[in-house]
């Protein structure tokens, strides 16, 4: 009886301080710098469904107090170092600061001396985001994989789910490698991703009908690599790619991946049909992508010239990397008659002028912008810190660096939210290694704002988890078909493409 | 006086079980439980806690991640075993009422899990079981605790029925034995191959293996020296490397030959496929100023194996070395929330905020010594950490640093890359006109005056007249042998004792370098 007492009133004691307020000290010594916190959301914008924005602060504190302020009201926070925001008081606090903004104040205990920090906003921008994005984790590895998983996050919520997880058909002699997940219109009855090694193949989800294709045919140079679904009919332009890879002995890079042959594919995923779409000499095209009316396909594509019949292509590419340059070129297509016509170069990133190369282009919803990452050289610029977010617009063929976003490590892998007014990239910021999904507001003025990292319940998650978000992808809703069903296709053998 | 002796009985079992506990573990296998800790890692906070639980046994794993980083005190961590199966024992024959003589045999899962520990071996490196050292042991405690709970709480009251729970409880724990055992004997490669149950228990190279890694990692080269005299089996390649690298880093590498320099594969165990990269190559690379390659192995390893201290450490010593800080302070971050680590990261930290202590550091003055200035290259070693080194000492022109003009004869001698050898040693001896030439580069150069493709004449060195004369008598004995129609094992043998240190012994006889 006294025990059930004492628990009782642990549990009431729990409950009440977890509901607890701090208060704000009083005595707090003003400093005129901003907090150093992780991670930054000083005078960021962020979309008004996003979940709730937890930081940590990073003054070596023993305490920490944030204020937020809001029209009509304020909370405030804290709890050792870290500011962890309920999430229903966060919607109110988001439904009241629709373009307005959030005031926060911190304030650290350090040693027995409470400070204050400059305040920082945080800007509510009256769009919404896709409420899912979806992505790979994976170790930043050179060669070796073991666990790997699809995941698909609720932006609004955290709420955090397996879609597929390599381990549920591994083993011990025979590894399978994932990637490429991909979506038709940001939705997820139509979709796919890749399977490597053990249980190989494409598992295609085509009108909620799941199944498993094996995309290499006599004429491609490999399986279907980079994909693109086209926005209306039921096809998908896919890269195939001889890739390589090899290792820095001093460079910063650390790793090259290249390909040392590579062309485009379309599959028809109705007729399980495969057939080139570009396959020109010297060449190497890669990363398709689609305009959101289907009628054109825009590429990367390198000329390369091998000039040593005496060692290995991938030998030589190796010795000449650094020459491998991409520029964006597009194609015309007509959906009705399932044609290609007028390959155009649309930026000349390999020019002498330019001297870059570009790779991962991505079209605006409204077909006016194409965003893309480039680079010193080569298409794997999630390994290269040079790399940064560019923009092509179509209407003026003007490309601009989106300095609000880029950092001075490496950005790749742009994408857009369904309304066109988010911006994700990979971002290997905060520490070189790991790939980050950082989301970036982009106005009606066409401007982009600072990037934030995609925020998560523990807001030391992101410095404690060794693997990255590799490919993320925004998605409208989640993927319906379960892991088990997943797995379950994936023991089948692949039905081969025509 | 029945009972009280069979109640001493039960604890003699114990006593005598915790005698040949310590016996086999700190005492004589400290250095194995030392690495098993090494090679594991656990880390505070949420992040780690909730991979876990995202698998099978998740808690356990936790558990056992936990308890076994207290093996960096091989003492401590077996004490904490030890007890573990010490309270394991007295539960099962409470709960299952096990009559104090047949009490020995609540002692069988304990003795199952303490062979499992030593006879893992190898395995440690390879085994991609979190917290594997505890994970069975924590298994079976907690369910023993639980059925001793629920034993408890279901004993009947009156005496019949008292006896009726007590004989079932009996049996119940003969079968579990029996199925325990079954399962145990039939995970346990011992049952199917006898002959490799050796590994931890005999296998000295193993142990010396584990000591030199040590030693090498703590930079007591003199240590890794000594360990290499005391060997009397013949050592597997990977000690002769580190002893080569003990000589280069105590300004010895011309006694390469002359202290042994060949080496076997160690083969305990066909389902493992031992490999350099995965024993030491990080820490190998490292200690030849191959930083990003000694960053690699211990990522590719932590991602294809497990996440170790080892690799945690090696990663984050290599990233402050190419600035990297915040990855450093990542990994250091990490460190930080271990029961041992955390003192390594905070000095390693003070590296970061203050570049002279980094310097000043032991680290430093080591790695620098053979930083090659050479440009980058974009090159891959195929998994193979020492042929990868062989090739690229021997390769590298114009080594840029005293240390390193040694490294590149030396390595194109234990090559017998002539070639190469030939190149270094012209630039050798005409960068140090004055200086001795050490008896190892003459050996390698007195081939080379009498081979018939050299790329530089030699005819007009002045050799040692030592050398001279010893290749004299080297050249007359094997022409003597082979004349009386000695096998080449034989002639090997027996010009083993007087001509075994000499470079020559090493070209003609020794072919069996088996790079792994």
């Amino acid at each position: 009886m006294k025990l059930k007492k004492i628990l009782s009133l642990t549990a009431l004691v729990a409950l009440l301080a977890s509901c607890t307020h701090p208060t704000v000290p009083t005595d707090a010594q003003a400093e005129s710098r901003l907090p150093r916190i992780f991670p930054d959301y000083t005078e960021v914008t962020i979309p008004c469904n996003i979940s709730p924005m937890n930081f940590s602060v990073q003054e070596g504190a023993s305490e920490v107090v944030a204020r937020l302020s809001f029209p009509g009201g304020e909370y405030t926070y804290g709890e050792g170092q870290k500011v962890q925001i309920d999430e229903q008081e966060w919607q109110e606090i988001l439904k009241a600061s629709i373009e307005k903004s959030i005031k926060v104040e911190v304030y650290a205990k350090i040693g027995d001396t409470w400070k204050s920090y400059k305040p920082f906003n945080i800007y509510v921008a009256p769009d919404s985001i896709d409420s899912y994005i979806s992505y790979r984790v994976i170790q930043p590895s050179y060669v070796a994989y073991e666990k790997l998983s699809i995941n698909q996050l609720n932006l609004t919520n955290f709420d955090e789910r397996e879609i597929y997880n390599n381990m549920s058909v591994s083993t011990e002699d025979m590894g399978q490698c994932i990637n490429c997940h991909s979506y038709k219109n940001y939705k997820t009855d139509n979709m796919l991703f890749h399977m490597r090694q053990g249980f190989g193949g494409t598992m295609i989800v085509s009108n909620g009908e799941l199944k498993k294709v094996d995309l290499k045919t006599a004429e491609t140079l490999s399986a279907g690599v980079y994909p693109a679904w086209h926005p209306t009919a039921n096809l998908i332009a896919f890269s195939t790619n001889k890739t390589g890879q090899s290792f820095h002995t001093k460079d910063a890079n650390k790793i090259e991946v290249q390909d040392t042959e590579s062309d485009l594919i379309l599959y028809d995923v109705e007729k399980n049909e495969v057939r080139n779409i570009v396959e020109l000499d010297d060449e190497l095209e890669v990363f398709p992508t689609w305009t959101p009316d289907g009628k054109k396909l825009y590429f990367c594509s390198a000329h390369f010239e091998y000039h040593n019949d005496s060692i290995e292509k991938s030998a030589e590419m190796i010795l000449r990397y650094k020459e491998v340059k991409y520029s964006l070129y597009s194609i015309d297509f007509d959906p009705k008659t399932k044609e290609f016509s007028n390959l155009q170069m649309v930026y000349d990133a390999a020019s002498d002028s330019i001297n870059a190369s570009v790779s991962l282009p991505r079209v605006s919803p409204d077909g006016k912008h194409v965003l893309f990452a480039q680079g010193e050289y080569g298409c794997f610029h999630v390994w290269h810190n040079d790399a940064d977010i560019y923009m092509l617009n179509t209407q003026t063929n003007k490309v601009k660096k989106l300095d609000a976003i880029n950092s001075p490590r490496s950005e790749s892998y742009p994408s857009w939210s369904s309304n066109g007014r988010w911006i994700m990239v990979a971002s290997r910021r905060d520490d070189g290694n790991y790939t980050r999904p950082y989301i970036a507001y982009f106005d009606r003025q066409g401007k982009a704002h600072k990037p934030f990292l995609i925020p998560q319940k523990d807001p030391n998650f992101y410095t404690f988890f060794l693997r990255s978000f590799n490919r993320p992808e925004f998605m409208i809703e989640p993927v319906s078909i379960t892991p088990q069903q997943f797995a379950t296709k994936a023991k089948e053998d692949a039905v081969p493409a025509q | 006086m029945k009972k009280n002796l069979k109640i001493q009985i039960k604890y003699i079992y114990l006593i005598l079980f915790i005698t040949a506990a310590y016996i086999l573990l700190p005492v004589m296998n400290g250095d194995y439980l030392y690495t098993i800790q090494d090679n594991s890692v656990f880390i505070g906070g949420s992040t780690f806690m909730k991979d876990l639980m995202g698998r099978e046994g998740g808690w356990l794993s936790w558990c056992s991640c936990y308890l076994t980083q207290f093996f960096y005190h091989p003492w401590l961590g077996s004490t904490i075993l030890i007890l573990l199966w010490s309270a394991t024992f007295l539960m099962l024959v409470r709960a299952f009422r096990i009559s104090s003589k047949w009490s020995f045999l609540a002692l069988l899962p304990q003795l199952f899990f303490l062979f499992e520990l030593l006879d893992y071996g190898y395995w440690l490196y390879y085994s991609k079981t979190i917290g594997w050292a505890f994970n069975h042991t924590l298994l079976f405690f907690f369910i023993t605790l639980a059925a001793t709970l629920l034993i408890g709480t279901l004993r009947p009251m009156n005496i019949f029925q008292k006896k009726v729970v007590a004989r079932t409880m009996e049996g119940m724990s003969f079968v579990l034995m029996f199925v325990l055992g079954t399962w145990l004997l039939g995970s346990w490669k011992f049952f199917h191959h006898p002959s490799e149950f050796t590994i931890t228990m005999s296998d000295a190279n193993f142990k010396h293996e584990m000591r030199m890694y040590r030693a090498l990692d703590e930079f007591r080269f003199d240590d890794v020296l000594n360990e290499y005299e005391s060997i009397q089996e013949t050592p597997t390649n990977l000690m002769v490397l580190y002893k080569n690298i003990a000589l280069m880093h105590t300004g010895q590498m011309d006694k390469m030959f002359a202290t042994g320099n060949c080496g076997i594969k160690p083969e305990p165990d066909d389902s493992i496929k031992l490999r350099t990269s995965q024993l030491g190559a990080p820490l190998i690379y490292y200690l030849f100023g191959h930083i990003n390659y000694a960053y690699r192995w211990a990522f590719e390893n932590s991602v294809q194996y497990r996440l170790s201290f080892r690799n945690l450490k090696m990663m984050a010593v290599c990233a402050i070395f190419n600035k990297d800080f915040d990855v450093a302070a990542k990994y250091l971050t990490m460190l930080k929330t271990s029961a041992y680590y955390r003192q390594w990261a905070f000095e390693h930290e003070a590296w970061m905020l203050n570049s002279t202590k980094f310097v000043q550091s032991k680290d430093y003055e080591i790695v620098t010594s053979v930083l090659n200035d050479q440009d980058n290259l974009l090159d891959g070693d195929d998994g193979l950490c020492q042929r990868y080194l062989l090739e690229f000492f021997s390769d590298l022109e114009h080594p840029n640093t005293p240390l390193l003009e040694d490294v590149c004869l030396c390595m194109s001698l234990w090559s017998k890359d002539y070639y190469t050898f030939a190149l270094h040693f012209y630039d050798y001896v005409n960068k140090h006109p004055n200086r001795p030439i050490p008896e190892l580069y003459q050996e390698g150069a007195i081939l080379q005056r009498d081979a018939e493709e050299s790329p530089i004449d030699l005819s007009g060195f002045m050799f040692d007249e030592i050398v001279n004369e010893k290749y004299k008598s080297f050249a007359i004995d094997y022409f003597n042998l082979q004349q009386r129609k000695f096998s080449p094992n034989e002639i090997a043998q027996q010009m083993k004792p007087r001509y075994g240190n000499t470079y020559w012994w090493y070209y003609y006889f020794y072919n069996d370098f088996e790079i792994y």
